[in-house]
């Protein structure tokens, strides 16, 4: 039971990583590699905000959303936007996304150095509550329910919102969309912005759990989301939500019935094997795209 | 037929190139204010282009396009369209994954404060559109799908509206209704554009027509003259 509510814990915030990194794959079919840049980011931006500037965390957690968006949007003109006409579009894009991860790393860099930053001791209250005879802290709690909330809202505006409406249109036919009359490249940015303003909240809640943010944390991560989407299905929101929980549970239960060194081992043979039975993923679907 | 002071579209000497190769070499002509202009032609002869760089589609690579006498070259969609420049696109392009409601809800992009009147305006005058409103518009039938795209155009409340072959794949039956539509859509005063391959159907809706071959006009008129036309008719109409 506990490994379950620990499984949950950090499952939650792959899947918060990962429903950002599909949402841009579904809906504009391209690979955007530097989310794990914008993850790292939320978590020094954080630091920075709750050490620095004083903020409460429950201020600083929101403005790191904001600054997520921000970066989402720079992302989106420097990375992908002067190479969409290209008829390599998709994979001009994802070189050039790994290009602007590069350089926020290493802006990242120049201002804190490369040592690993952390919270103040004091910035989270440390309650824990004991359910059922399983230890749950407030930390934790707080985790999984702003991820919840986060997904579960990213989900509702995409199925019922009218920017949501708008960004399913231009996944299905970006030619109809703009014969429409919609704005195509606002969609466009608007989607990079939802996607890292998640990706930079995933981030702060990661170095909030483990207490410690380091330039390099978003590299592991993003080959766990990676793994997470495609076995969700690529593209689709609930697969990447379920993907990464299946995973974080995955985890824990490797590392604590067979052994830590077994962890990957484990957790990325599962995925291989329900990408044996399902070649789709999870809820993906079996549909061609057109082109 | 109407005396307004600017037409609803004036071209001059519109050059449309995919590259190097020029498929509109300097086209010219005018759309007045409530008529029912037809561009005819072969496949290939450049209407489709005039029609996508009218709709900011494309870029034109020089000439100009006025709207209601304002100069409009090279504005995109989203601006055309919330101005009033409406496209009913080659092809229909329903988003089939959509429902038709939703289809018709992205058709009143521009209209947030009345999109819902507007909306079921549509469903009382396409009744089968209301009744398959919350069907994925991909099982809708080819001639189901025309009338979506036509009603999707719409609800944009168009002041021009641009028809890119509406009857292309549909039986003739079908073909009527959609002529029906478009006759009724100018006599409520939308002014109309139509690209037809279907030449002498589309001429005989219009009350003005251009012929284009390889890319410039050929002849022009009103046109019953046009349909009158020897020349027109060996070359473009054939023997009924």
């Amino acid at each position: 039971m506990q490994q379950i509510v620990n499984g949950v814990f950090t499952g939650s915030i792959y899947a918060l990583f990962a429903i950002g990194f599909t949402l841009v794959f579904g809906i504009l079919h391209r690979l955007n590699l530097a989310h794990s840049a914008v993850f790292a980011a939320g978590a020094f931006i954080g630091i920075e905000l709750a050490e620095n500037a004083g903020m409460p965390i429950w201020l600083a957690i929101p403005s790191v959303l904001v600054a997520g968006g921000v970066l989402g949007l720079v992302i989106e003109r420097l990375a992908f936007r002067p190479l969409g006409g290209r008829h390599d579009a998709h994979f001009a894009g994802l070189i050039s996304s790994i290009a602007v991860g590069a350089m926020f790393l290493a802006l990242l860099q120049a201002r804190y150095g490369p040592d690993t930053r952390r919270f103040a001791p004091d910035t989270f209250p440390q309650h824990r509550y004991d359910v059922l005879g399983v230890s749950v802290s407030l930390l934790q709690l707080t985790v999984v329910a702003v991820s919840l909330v986060l997904m579960v809202g990213l989900s509702v505006l995409v199925a019922r919102s009218r920017l949501g409406r708008a960004m399913r249109a231009v996944a299905e036919n970006p030619h109809a969309a703009r014969v429409l009359g919609i704005n195509v490249d606002r969609v466009t940015a608007a989607t990079f912005a939802l996607s890292s303003a998640l990706g930079a909240v995933a981030g702060v809640l990661f170095a909030l759990s483990v207490n410690s943010a380091q330039l390099s944390m978003g590299f592991n991560i993003e080959l766990k989301g990676l793994a997470v989407i495609i076995v969700g299905g690529m593209g689709s929101l609930k697969g990447a939500m379920v993907g990464g929980l299946a995973l974080g549970l995955i985890e824990v239960f490797a590392v604590t019935q067979i052994g830590s060194s077994w962890r990957d081992v484990i957790a990325f043979g599962l995925l291989i094997a329900i990408l044996l039975v399902r070649p789709q993923g999870l809820f993906g679907s079996r549909k061609v795209r057109e082109v | 037929m109407t005396t307004d002071a600017s037409p609803a579209l004036q071209v001059d000497d519109l050059v449309v190139a995919y590259g190097r190769v020029q498929a509109v070499r300097g086209v010219s002509f005018t759309v007045p204010s409530g008529g029912l202009v037809a561009l005819v032609g072969a496949n290939g002869a450049g209407k489709s282009s005039i029609l996508n760089a009218l709709a900011g589609l494309v870029r034109p690579r020089s000439g100009s396009v006025r709207f209601g006498g304002r100069d409009v070259t090279r504005r995109p969609a989203h601006e055309l369209v919330a101005a009033g420049l409406v496209q009913v696109p080659e092809g229909r392009e329903v988003l089939a994954t959509m429902t038709v409601d939703e289809n018709l809800r992205l058709g009143a992009w521009h209209r947030r404060s009345d999109a819902d009147e507007r909306i079921d305006e549509m469903y009382g005058r396409f009744p089968v559109l209301a009744e398959r409103r919350a069907l994925q518009a991909g099982a809708l039938s080819g001639g189901e799908q025309q009338m979506l795209a036509i009603a999707r155009a719409l609800v944009a409340g168009p002041s021009v509206l641009l028809m890119d072959e509406p009857s292309m794949g549909l039986a003739p039956k079908i073909v009527d209704e959609v002529f029906a539509v478009i006759a009724e859509i100018q006599a409520a005063g939308t002014t109309v554009v139509l690209v037809e391959q279907n030449a002498r159907r589309a001429l005989r809706a219009a009350t003005y027509g251009y012929v284009l071959e390889s890319g410039t006009v050929a002849h022009e008129g009103p046109a019953d003259d046009l349909l009158a036309d020897r020349r027109v008719i060996q070359a473009y109409l054939g023997i009924e």
